[in-house]
C-alpha cells in the first residue's frame, strides 16, 4: 500500500469519526432511514435481537430480527460502548477499502489472461479507487447508519481480493461468509471460481488442474463452509434451526413489506395472495437468470461479471439498500478506462442525484406530512432503479465494446449498431 | 455516444438557452392564468361524512349571559398587570374549567431564541366523549394574546362558554380539548409538541393529561367586545404545509351558508371575486406559504398532520359572539361526524377566493418548469463543455475549419482514450476542481445560517449590515482567490455553472413537492442566473451591468423586501426567523442560505470571471 492510499484511508477514518461524534443525532437519524436500513440489515433490529438474545430469549421471537446468529455472538462479545460499535463499522469500511486497493493493484480489471484493454493506461490508480469508495456519500451514509450490509460488503470485497490473487479457497471461504450473512452473494460463486482459476499462479496452472476439478473443489469447500457456519449458528441459538426460516426464509419469502429502495415491497403489497407464491418464484428466478449468460458472454472478464451481478442484485434483490449500490459503484470505479465508452453518464448521475433528493422528500410527504401516499415513494424507487439499470447496461455495453475494439483496433471511434 | 454526437452536431444545442427562457416565461404565465375561471375550480366538500350546516345549532339564549360574565372575568384578568405572566391566568381559567367538572391540565414552557426568552403557561381541559373511547379528539383553542398582541377577550370567553355548553350534549363521539395558550406563537407549539412527546422536557413541561389522536383544531381569535363584520379564515401552516381543503370548505360553508357571515382569506377584506383580487389572494397565500412562518396559533398543529384553522373576527358589524359560537358549534358537529382522518380532499392547493382553488396538478407545472429551466441550462452547458474541449485543441491550430475538426468532433466521446494519459488526468482535474468549488460554496452557506440563528437579537441590525456589505464584494473576492490559486480556464467556469445549475434545479424541483411557493419564488428570483456567462471578450460594462442586476436579486435584498412588505423593522424579521428556527422547526432559512445563496454567489463569481479570465 503506497502513501497516497494510506492518506486516503486515514482521511476517511477521520471523516467517519467526526461524523459519528460531532453530530450525535446523525447515526440514529440515518438508522431510521428506510433507504439505508432494511428489515434484514437494520441496526435497530439488531439491537432488538441482541436484547432478546442476552436475556435468554430466542432472538427470532416476535418477527423483528432477521439477521444471522453469528452477528449476535459477535456483538455480545463487544463492550456496550457505542464508540466501539462505531470503530467496528469504520474498521469494516477500511478493510473493504484495503481489498479494493488490492484488487486495483492486481490490475485484473484492465487485463486478464484472455483480454487486455487497449485503454489500460487510463485506469485509476489504487488510491483513487479506494477514495471513490471511501468518500462516496452513499458509502459514508451507509457506514453511519450501521446496517449489517457493511459486513456483507466487506466479505464480498475480501473474497474478490482473494480471487484476483488466485487464492481460491480463501476467496470461497469469504464468499461463504458473505452468503451466510445475506444469502444473495451465493450467486457470485460461479464467477468467483472463474476469477480465482484465471488468476492462479502460473506454477499451479502448469500442474494441469482443469477448470472442472478446480470448480468441484471450490464448490465443495463452499458447501462445507456454509454448512459449518450453519451448524455454528445452530449451536449459538441453543440448538434450534429457527434461524433458517427467520433469516434466509425472509430473504426468500418476503414476509416483511417495509418500504425500501427496491421494487419488491410495493409489488407484493398490491398482490392478491393467490398469486404471491408464483411471483415470488418469478422474482427470485429473475435474479438467478443473469448468472449463466453473463458468465458465458463475459468469460474473459470474470471480475466484471461479479461487478455486474452485484449491480443487478442491488436493483432486483428482495431487500436492497443504498449500501448495495455503493458496493456496485465502488467496484465500477475499477473500470474507469471504459467510462469514455459509456453513453449515459450525465443522465445516470443526474437521475441518481434527483432520486436521492426526491426520495426522502416523498417519503416525508407520505409518512410524516400525510399529504402524499405510497405511490410517491414508489415512483422514486422506480426512478432510482431505472438509473441503476441504465448504468449497469451501459457499463456492459462499454465493456463489450472495449473487448470488441481490442479484437478489431481498426473499428475504434466508429459508430456501431446492434442488430 | 451516438445521441451525444447527434446532439452536438445539430442546432439543438444553440436552441437550449431559448428553451430555458421559454420554460421561465411559460412557468410565470401559467401561474398568472390560474385565477381565470377556466383554470381554477369551485371548491366542494369531498368527504361526505362532514355534512356541513346540516344540523340545527342551539348555542344562544342564556348562554349569551354566561358568555358575557366570562368576558368580564377575562377582561378583568387581562387588566391585572400581574396576570400577563400567565401563571395567574392558568390558575383562574383552570378553576373555571374545573367548575364545569372537566379534567384540567396545565403546562409551563420556556423557550430561548436569539437571546429572548419566551415563557408562559398553557391551560386546557378535556371533555371526555360520552359516545367515544378516547382514541380521537378535537381541539377548540384560543390564545390568551393573539398574534397582534391584543388580549383575546371574547375568544377566550367564547371557549369557556362553549366548554360549559358543549358538555351538556351527549352526542360527542370524539373527546373535545379546550385549550387556552398563553400566547399565539410559542404556547401552541409547546402544547402540541408535548402532546406528541416530542418536547425538550426541562424547558417545556410534559402534559399531565392527554386524550386520543387529534383530528381537527379550530382556533378562535376575537379580541374585541364589539360585533364583527366578517370571518377571516387563516390556514397557512409552518413550512408552507396546509390543512386539508375539506376543513376550510366546511368552515366557509357553515359560516356563509348557515350563519350568513361573510368569509375572507389572506387579509383580502374586500374581494370582488374578479381576476385581480383572485390573483392577489393567491399571491398573498404564496408569500405566506413561501416564508413558512406561523400565521396563527393553528400553524403549529399542521406539521403533526393535524388539520387546523384559525377563525378571526374582523371589522365592525352586526355579527356577535352568539353567531361565532354557533359557527363553532356547527363546525364541531361536522368534525364529530368524521369517520376517519381528513384525507378525501386536497392537501396541496392555492386558494384564490373563499370558494375557488387550484389543485397541485394544475399549478405544479409552473414551479417545475422554472426548476427544469436550470436543469436544461445545465445539460446545455455539459454538452457544450464537451464540445469546447475539442474546440480548444482545434484553436491551437489557428482555428482553421478543416477535416481535423471533424475528426476531433467525431472522436469527442473518446478524446481521452485517443489522446492518451495526459488528457484524462486534465479532464478529471477539471471536473474535480469545478465540483469541489461548487460543493465548497454550498457548505459556505452554513455560516450565515448559523450566524443568523444564533446571534443575539440586539446585534441583528449591525450583523445584517456587515453581512450585506460583505455579500456585495464576496463574489469578486472569491473569484480573485479562485483564479489566483487555481488558474482556471473558461471551461472551469462553464462546468462550475453547469454543476451549480444542476444542483439548483434539483433542489428546487424537490422543494416544489414540499413547499411549492418557496420553490417558485426562489426560482423566479434566481432565473437570471441561467443566462449569466463569463464574457471575457466583451467590455467590462456587460459584466458590470450583470453585477448590478445580480446585486438587486440577493437573498439580503429579499429580506429587506419582506421587511417592507410586512412594514416591520428588519431586526424583527430576523428575530422572527431565528424564533421560527428554534421553536417552530421552520427551515426556510436552510433553503435560502444553503440553496439560493450559494447559487447566487456562483453566479456572481461567473460575472466576476469576466474580469479575471483571459479570453
Amino acid at each position: 500500500m503506497d502513501r497516497r492510499s494510506f492518506t486516503v484511508i486515514i482521511a476517511a477514518v477521520v471523516l467517519r469519526l467526526v461524523m459519528f461524534t460531532a453530530f450525535p443525532s446523525l447515526p440514529d437519524l440515518l438508522t431510521n432511514r428506510v433507504e439505508l436500513s432494511t428489515p434484514v440489515t437494520s441496526f435497530k433490529r439488531l439491537q432488538e435481537g441482541l436484547f432478546l438474545y442476552t436475556h435468554g430469549l430466542s432472538p427470532y421471537d416476535g418477527g423483528v430480527f432477521h439477521q444471522a446468529p453469528l452477528l449476535l455472538a459477535f456483538f455480545t462479545t463487544l463492550p456496550s460502548n457505542p464508540i466501539v460499535v462505531y470503530l467496528v463499522y469504520i474498521l469494516s469500511d477500511v478493510l473493504s477499502a484495503y481489498s479494493l486497493i488490492q484488487i486495483a493493484t492486481s490490475g485484473v480489471s484492465v487485463s486478464t489472461p484472455y483480454h487486455t484493454s487497449s485503454r489500460k493506461s487510463s485506469a485509476w490508480p489504487p488510491w483513487a479507487v479506494a477514495a471513490a469508495f471511501l468518500f462516496n456519500p452513499f458509502s459514508i451514509a451507509t457506514c453511519i447508519a450501521r446496517p449489517t450490509i457493511v459486513f456483507t460488503n466487506t466479505a464480498i470485497l475480501t473474497a474478490v481480493a482473494k480471487g484476483v490473487q488466485g487464492q481460491g479457497i480463501a476467496a470461497v471461504l469469504a464468499l461463504a461468509m458473505a452468503s451466510y450473512l445475506s444469502l444473495y452473494p451465493v450467486l457470485l460463486l460461479p464467477p468467483m471460481i472463474l476469477l480465482a482459476y484465471d488468476n492462479l499462479p502460473a506454477v499451479k496452472k502448469k500442474k494441469g488442474r482443469s477448470l472442472g476439478s478446480f470448480a468441484a473443489v471450490l464448490a465443495s469447500v463452499f458447501t462445507v463452509a456454509a454448512v459449518g457456519l450453519g451448524t455454528l449458528s445452530w449451536g449459538i441459538t441453543g440448538g434450534s434451526w429457527e434461524f433458517l426460516a427467520s433469516t434466509y426464509g425472509v430473504h426468500l419469502l418476503l414476509p416483511d413489506l417495509t418500504p425500501n429502495v427496491g421494487l419488491w415491497w410495493y409489488f407484493f403489497i398490491e398482490m392478491f395472495d393467490s398469486f404471491r407464491e408464483f411471483f415470488l418464484c418469478v422474482f427470485q428466478l429473475h435474479l438467478a437468470i443473469y448468472l449463466a449468460g453473463l458468465c458465458l458472454r463475459l468469460r474473459k472478464q470474470p471480475l466484471f461479471v461479479i461487478t455486474t451481478l452485484l449491480g443487478i442484485s442491488s436493483i432486483f434483490k428482495s431487500y436492497p439498500s443504498i449500501g448495495d449500490t455503493a458496493l456496485y459503484l465502488s467496484l465500477l470505479s475499477l473500470y474507469r478506462h471504459i467510462f469514455p465508452l459509456m453513453r449515459y453518464t450525465f443522465f445516470v448521475t443526474s437521475t441518481l442525484l434527483y432520486a436521492t433528493l426526491l426520495g426522502p422528500a416523498f417519503y416525508h410527504l407520505w409518512i410524516y406530512a400525510g399529504s402524499g401516499n405510497a405511490n410517491f415513494f414508489y415512483a422514486i424507487t422506480l426512478v432510482w432503479s431505472l438509473a441503476v439499470t441504465v448504468l449497469v447496461s451501459d457499463a456492459i455495453f462499454a465493456v463489450l465494446r472495449d473487448e470488441w475494439e481490442t479484437e478489431r483496433p481498426e473499428m475504434k471511434g466508429k459508430e456501431i449498431v446492434q442488430i | 455516444m451516438s445521441i451525444l454526437t447527434s446532439l452536438r452536431s445539430t442546432r439543438i444545442l444553440k436552441l437550449l438557452p431559448l428553451v430555458s427562457a421559454l420554460c421561465i416565461l411559460v412557468g410565470v404565465a401559467w401561474l398568472l392564468l390560474l385565477p381565470l375561471d377556466d383554470y381554477s375550480r369551485r371548491t366542494y366538500i369531498s368527504e361526505n361524512a362532514l355534512l356541513p350546516g346540516q344540523v340545527h345549532t342551539y348555542f344562544g339564549g342564556s348562554e349569551q349571559d354566561v358568555f358575557r360574565s366570562y368576558r368580564h372575568e377575562v377582561t378583568a384578568l387581562g387588566k391585572n398587570a400581574s396576570a400577563d405572566g400567565s401563571g395567574v391566568m392558568a390558575e383562574k381559567i383552570g378553576g373555571i374549567f374545573d367548575a364545569f367538572g372537566l379534567k384540567v391540565g396545565k403546562q409551563k414552557f420556556e423557550y430561548t431564541a436569539a437571546g429572548g426568552v419566551y415563557a408562559g403557561e398553557n391551560v386546557y381541559a378535556v371533555l371526555q366523549a360520552p359516545r367515544g373511547d378516547a382514541t380521537e379528539a378535537l381541539v377548540l383553542c384560543a390564545a390568551w394574546v393573539n398574534t397582534e398582541g391584543e388580549l383575546n377577550e371574547s375568544g377566550v370567553a367564547l371557549v369557556l362558554a362553549l366548554a360549559r355548553y358543549l358538555k351538556r350534549w351527549s352526542l360527542w363521539s370524539k373527546d373535545i380539548i379546550f385549550l387556552i395558550t398563553s400566547d399565539s406563537r410559542a404556547g401552541p407549539q409547546a402544547w402540541v409538541d408535548a402532546y406528541h412527546d416530542l418536547h425538550a422536557p426541562p424547558a417545556v413541561a410534559s402534559l399531565p393529561l392527554k386524550s386520543g389522536a387529534i383530528q381537527g383544531v379550530v382556533v378562535v381569535d376575537y379580541p374585541t367586545s364589539r360585533g364583527f363584520e366578517s370571518l377571516h379564515i387563516v390556514y397557512d401552516g409552518i413550512n408552507g404545509q396546509l390543512p386539508n381543503l375539506d376543513l376550510i370548505n366546511t368552515a366557509v360553508r357553515i359560516a356563509s351558508g348557515q350563519m350568513a357571515i361573510r368569509t375572507t382569506l389572506q387579509e383580502m377584506w374586500n374581494h370582488d371575486n374578479q381576476y385581480k383580487d383572485r390573483l392577489r389572494t393567491m399571491l398573498r397565500g404564496m408569500v405566506n406559504q413561501g416564508l413558512g412562518h406561523a400565521s396563527g396559533p393553528h400553524s403549529s398543529f399542521i406539521p403533526y398532520h393535524i388539520d387546523a384553522i384559525t377563525l378571526q373576527a374582523y371589522g365592525d358589524g352586526w355579527h356577535d359572539e352568539v353567531t361565532l359560537g354557533r359557527t363553532v358549534e356547527s363546525l364541531f358537529r361536522s368534525l364529530n361526524n368524521l369517520l376517519e382522518h381528513f384525507h378525501q380532499s386536497f392537501f396541496f392547493y392555492l386558494l384564490m377566493a373563499e370558494r375557488r382553488f387550484v389543485s397541485i396538478g394544475t399549478y405544479l407545472p409552473s414551479a417545475m418548469l422554472i426548476a427544469v429551466n436550470f436543469t436544461i441550462a445545465a445539460i446545455a452547458l455539459w454538452l457544450k463543455s464537451g464540445r469546447q474541449n475539442t474546440g480548444e485543441e482545434e484553436k491551437s491550430g489557428d482555428g482553421r475549419v478543416s477535416e481535423e475538426k471533424r475528426r476531433l468532433i467525431e472522436s469527442a466521446g473518446e478524446a481521452p482514450s485517443a489522446a492518451g494519459q495526459p488528457v484524462v488526468v486534465s479532464e478529471e482535474r477539471l471536473l474535480l476542481l469545478s465540483m469541489a468549488f461548487v460543493v465548497a460554496i454550498h457548505f459556505l452557506g452554513f455560516i450565515p445560517l448559523y450566524l443568523f440563528n444564533n446571534l443575539d437579537e440586539k446585534n441583528f441590525n449591525s450583523a445584517f449590515n456587515i453581512f450585506t456589505l460583505l455579500n456585495i464584494v464576496l463574489p469578486s473576492a472569491l473569484c480573485a482567490i479562485f483564479t489566483k490559486s487555481f488558474a482556471p480556464t473558461p471551461l472551469h467556469f462553464a462546468l462550475i455553472k453547469c454543476f451549480s445549475l444542476l444542483l439548483l434545479g434539483m433542489f428546487l424541483s424537490a422543494l416544489a413537492t414540499l413547499n411549492f411557493s418557496l420553490s417558485f419564488l426562489i426560482g423566479v428570483f434566481s432565473s437570471p442566473i441561467t443566462f449569466i456567462n463569463p464574457t471575457p471578450k466583451r467590455k467590462w460594462t456587460v459584466g458590470t451591468a450583470w453585477m448590478i442586476l445580480l446585486q438587486g436579486l440577493t437573498p439580503t435584498t429579499a429580506l429587506v423586501g419582506v421587511a417592507l412588505y410586512w412594514g416591520e423593522p428588519l431586526s424583527e424579521i430576523l428575530k422572527e426567523a431565528a424564533f421560527g428556527w428554534r421553536v417552530w422547526g421552520m427551515w426556510t432559512q436552510v433553503v435560502v442560505w444553503c440553496v439560493w445563496w450559494p447559487a447566487w454567489i456562483i453566479a456572481g463569481v461567473q460575472v466576476a470571471g469576466s474580469w479575471a479570465v483571459e479570453a
